[in-house]
């Protein structure tokens, strides 16, 4: 999990990293694959039924994505951000 | 002797100069930082709110904008340009659909690239209650740009930043 920046450091997102840069990324009925496998994700309890067309990650970029998928794909905040937003791990 | 004295006048009036300058860049800075307190305080909607004050606000809300003010959303392919009195009946229709709400500006940073342009990013966080129960809870990270006309310090530009792209 890592915290990812908005304009200052007051407020921030909690994220899981789950692709690096160059990897493939794409959800297919909610299951993660990266670079054409599934992601194993113990940590995803509710049940997700995203799909999202693959993409490659950016140069200088990771993909990162919240545990609560049980959201509509469209109001869940997540995807690509470049590595200088990513400013620290939670401590617990 | 005279020469030392010419050189202290002269570095008494860099420092002068300097302070000045300064206080002048300090003072647009809070001018223009009380511009997004107005429009937070604007925004923003108690439980209960009467009609009388839900008119007063959203016509405030005009008096913070250019002739026109450019929103732009690239996520939405949003591209706009809105009169302040557009972005008063926007406010009024907006603010109706929430029984609470509230707008809060963080970590803004100021510059001004010209005199009479300041450019302004932050984070701006939107929370509050639908009519129907639902709460709303949006973040997103925005720049904005604002002119100063007639002494006043006005929005003429918001776009949303894309952190996270799908």
């Amino acid at each position: 999990m890592v915290t990812v920046r908005f304009a200052g450091n007051r407020v921030m997102l909690l994220k899981r990293i789950v692709a690096l840069e160059g990897e493939q990324v794409a959800f297919r009925n909610g299951r993660l694959m990266v670079e054409d496998k599934e992601l194993e994700e113990p940590y995803v309890r509710l049940p997700c039924h995203w799909n999202l067309p693959p993409r490659q990650v950016d140069k200088g970029c990771v993909y990162v994505v919240g545990d609560n998928r049980s959201l509509p794909m469209e109001t869940h905040y997540f995807g690509q951000t470049p590595v200088k937003r990513i400013v620290g791990v939670p401590l617990w | 002797m005279v020469r030392i004295k010419t050189i202290l006048i002269a570095v008494l009036a860099l420092i002068l100069g300097i302070l000045a300058a300064t206080y002048f860049l300090e003072s647009e800075e809070k001018k223009v930082k009380k511009q997004f307190d107005l429009l937070s305080k604007w925004v923003s909607k108690d439980l209960g709110e009467n009609p009388i004050t839900m008119a007063s606000k959203a016509k405030n809300i005009g008096t913070l904008f250019a002739e026109s003010c450019e929103l732009k959303v690239p996520v939405d392919s949003i591209t706009a340009a809105y009169t302040p009195a557009e972005v008063s009946s926007y406010a009024i229709r907006g603010r109706m659909q929430f029984s609470e709400l509230a707008l809060k500006f963080y970590d803004l940073t100021v510059e001004f690239p010209e005199k009479g342009t300041a450019q302004v990013v932050l984070t701006a966080n939107l929370k509050g209650r639908l009519m129907n129960g639902e709460l709303i809870d949006e973040t997103r990270e925005v720049q904005s740009v604002l002119n100063k006309i007639d002494q006043k310090w006005l929005f003429s530009a918001f776009e949303v930043v894309e952190v996270l792209e799908k």
